[in-house]
């Protein structure tokens, strides 16, 4: 077992003390009950809106369902709930897999989004139903399926998202069964039976948590791997297969990594007012929001390189097929949804990120974080409401000759995607009264594997690195 | 019927010391666990680290999936022949997405069935045990088959500093 102590600059940052075992699973256990008034209203207020947005859903597939041009906005919020809802677990996996001591607390609220993923399928239900199949009136547009049945971007894309869920679920399960135990010994009523039945039997022999770490570790990689291969299936055959002469390598990493950055962003978000509401100060360090500054801002600079990345073949091609996809995408009626998210995801984050104060506080971080998330929604509004907007009957040509109006969103889409976004957060806000908003274990792993220690004149964290 | 008891400890130290307290006296590796709320690194407690098979699961299945998701394209593809673009009938290419696909559907599968396996869990008979284990106290559990030795585990326990002893 190695050790790492972490210094801390000032008296200010000298690090919390750790927290007794007992009182780790006594407090956390108490979070799921007894929501404060401010709580109550804001899961009503968003179970209201998410809601209004389903049946908004149904009104306008009923009303319009035979039209995709219409459906632009409704395809970039399953972009946008992609990105976020399958992003932010990956923030629960990443920095354990590096065994950063740093991350335990905060684990259980990124996995909570994997539960989220269920709004990105219910949104794509009628995007699958009015996708066109490969071949109409006999022709085929181009697509990555060019030897498959006709509705395969159909079938494969939305089992790409099932698994993402089930692999989300796998791993938040995986990793939650020693606090169903913790709510099967300390918990009362509902809770307790629940968590008797989930913890399967759970009693913490050594077998047991071997097993655990392994599962871990291959659910981590599998959704890993399943959620880049979803961003691959859905920018490929709900974006570019909709525009003709389309083609862009770069979009699907790109989309990817936007979403990784969303996601850090939500989960910063989730663990601001986890920390803030629910009074958890002592097991939320300072520690996690820098370290998820310093994984923001990076994330945030890669935005800049895949865009560029992407942005430049086009730009240096300049045939009348890149003219087409720049005028498409950037330079023509979109060019405002364009220039916003270049702003919110990249400058303003990358001015607000790179200062070191900045990254230390909260407050600002939760700011650039809102900000990022806007910026994305306005970046999948500029991908994909023009994508959608392409006629029909022209998706089988070579290029995009004549590149569509902006398609501003009616009443319906705007509901939809405040109800979308609106259920994402209730659904997270629901679990915490499910289960432990932190992960029991490894809070109290956190606090077994680190101590606060005088370092000279300083503070620091002694760690320890079991290997 | 087996006979179990647990010594329950507040500290590491006297439960790591009871661990090798039962290895001296005697007790073969396998008939004692400790039982903690926390993952302490591996060894911490010289406990007795069990063989899995836990990783042969997920391959097994992506082995699977990915020979079903060959044969499923192959078989397509020379049943329904599509020249596209002149491209050859059985194009790899064309064949990734589904087989990347199937191969990983098969392994989550598949790991999911090896975690019911590997993990004995739904534990049906979760034997002894004490609520206090996941407060952070550390539980050593003892399984005998033989009911003379009882005694000698109290003793150990005892001497490593249990603060209480719990019979099954």
């Amino acid at each position: 077992m190695a050790s790492q102590a972490v210094a801390h600059e000032s008296e200010h940052h000298a690090p919390p003390p750790n927290v007794d075992a007992d009182m780790v699973a006594r407090e956390l256990i108490a979070t799921t009950t007894g929501a404060s008034g401010r709580f109550k209203a804001w899961v009503w207020g968003l179970g209201i809106l998410s809601i209004a947005g389903i049946v908004a859903l149904v009104i306008k597939f009923i009303d319009q369902g035979d039209d995709s041009t219409k459906w632009g906005y409704v395809a970039a919020l399953v972009s946008f709930l992609l990105s976020v809802a399958g992003g932010a677990p990956m923030v629960a996996m990443a920095p354990v897999m590096a065994k950063a001591n740093w991350v335990r607390p905060i684990t259980r609220i990124a996995s909570l989004f994997s539960f989220a993923s269920v709004v990105t399928l219910v949104m794509l239900i009628p995007l699958v139903a009015i996708l066109p199949p490969l071949v109409t009136e006999g022709a085929r547009r181009r697509t990555i399926w060019y030897e498959a049945p006709d509705y395969s971007p159909h079938i494969w894309t939305t089992l790409a998202l099932v698994m993402l869920l089930i692999t989300g679920i796998m791993l938040f399960y995986s990793a939650a069964l020693p606090d169903f135990a913790s709510m099967r010994d300390h918990s009362t009523g509902w809770r307790k039976r629940l968590g008797k039945r989930l913890a399967r039997g759970w009693v913490g022999t050594d077998a047991q948590w071997r097993t655990l770490r392994m599962r871990i570790g291959m659910f981590g990689t599998f959704y890993f791997l399943i959620l880049v291969f979803a961003n691959f299936l859905f920018t490929t055959d709900f974006g570019q297969s909709m525009v003709p002469g389309w083609r862009d390598a770069i979009l699907p990493m790109y989309h990817t990594v936007s979403g990784f950055q969303a996601g850090v962003a939500g989960g910063v978000i989730a663990l601001y007012f986890s920390r803030k509401y629910m009074k958890l100060e002592k097991f939320i360090h300072l520690d996690a929001f820098w370290s998820l500054g310093r994984l923001l801002f990076a994330l945030t600079l890669l935005w800049i390189y895949f865009f560029y990345s992407s942005f430049i073949v086009f730009w240096y091609g300049r045939s009348e097929n890149d003219i087409a996809t720049l005028n498409h995408q950037i330079k023509g009626p979109m060019i405002w949804a364009f220039f916003g998210a270049m702003i919110l995801l990249w400058f303003v984050p990358w001015w607000i990120l790179i200062w070191n104060k900045v990254r230390r506080g909260t407050t600002v971080m939760v700011m650039g974080s809102f900000v990022i998330l806007v910026g994305l929604m306005l970046d999948r509004i500029r991908m994909f409401v023009p994508a959608w907007s392409v006629p029909g009957d022209q998706i089988h040509e070579k290029w995009l000759k004549v590149i569509p109006e902006t398609y501003w969103p009616d009443i319906f889409d705007i509901l939809i995607m405040a109800g979308g976004i609106s259920l994402v957060a209730f659904i997270v806000m629901m679990m915490t009264r499910v289960v432990p908003v932190l992960s029991v274990w490894q809070v109290q792993e956190f606090n077994l594997l680190s101590k606060p220690i005088k370092y000279i004149r300083g503070h620091a964290t002694l760690v320890a690195k079991p290997d | 019927m087996s006979k179990s008891i647990l010594g329950l400890f507040q500290q590491p130290e006297p439960a790591a010391d009871a661990m090798d307290g039962l290895k001296e006296a005697g007790f073969e590796l396998g008939t004692f666990d400790v039982l903690t709320g926390t993952p302490y690194p591996e060894g911490a407690f010289g406990e007795y680290v069990p063989q899995h098979r836990l990783f042969r699961f997920p391959a097994f299945g992506a082995i699977i999936g990915f020979t079903l998701s060959v044969f499923l394209t192959a078989v397509t593809q020379l049943a329904y022949p599509m020249v596209t673009g002149g491209k050859p009938i059985m194009s790899i290419f064309a064949m990734l997405i589904i087989m990347y696909e199937m191969t990983m559907l098969a392994g989550v599968i598949a790991t999911v069935i090896g975690i019911v396996f590997e993990s004995r869990l739904p534990n049906m008979q979760p034997g002894i045990y004490d609520t206090r284990i996941t407060e952070g106290w550390i539980g050593v559990v003892i399984t005998f088959d033989d009911e003379s030795k009882v005694a000698d585990a109290e003793s150990v326990l005892n001497k490593a500093g249990a603060l209480e002893i719990k019979h099954a």
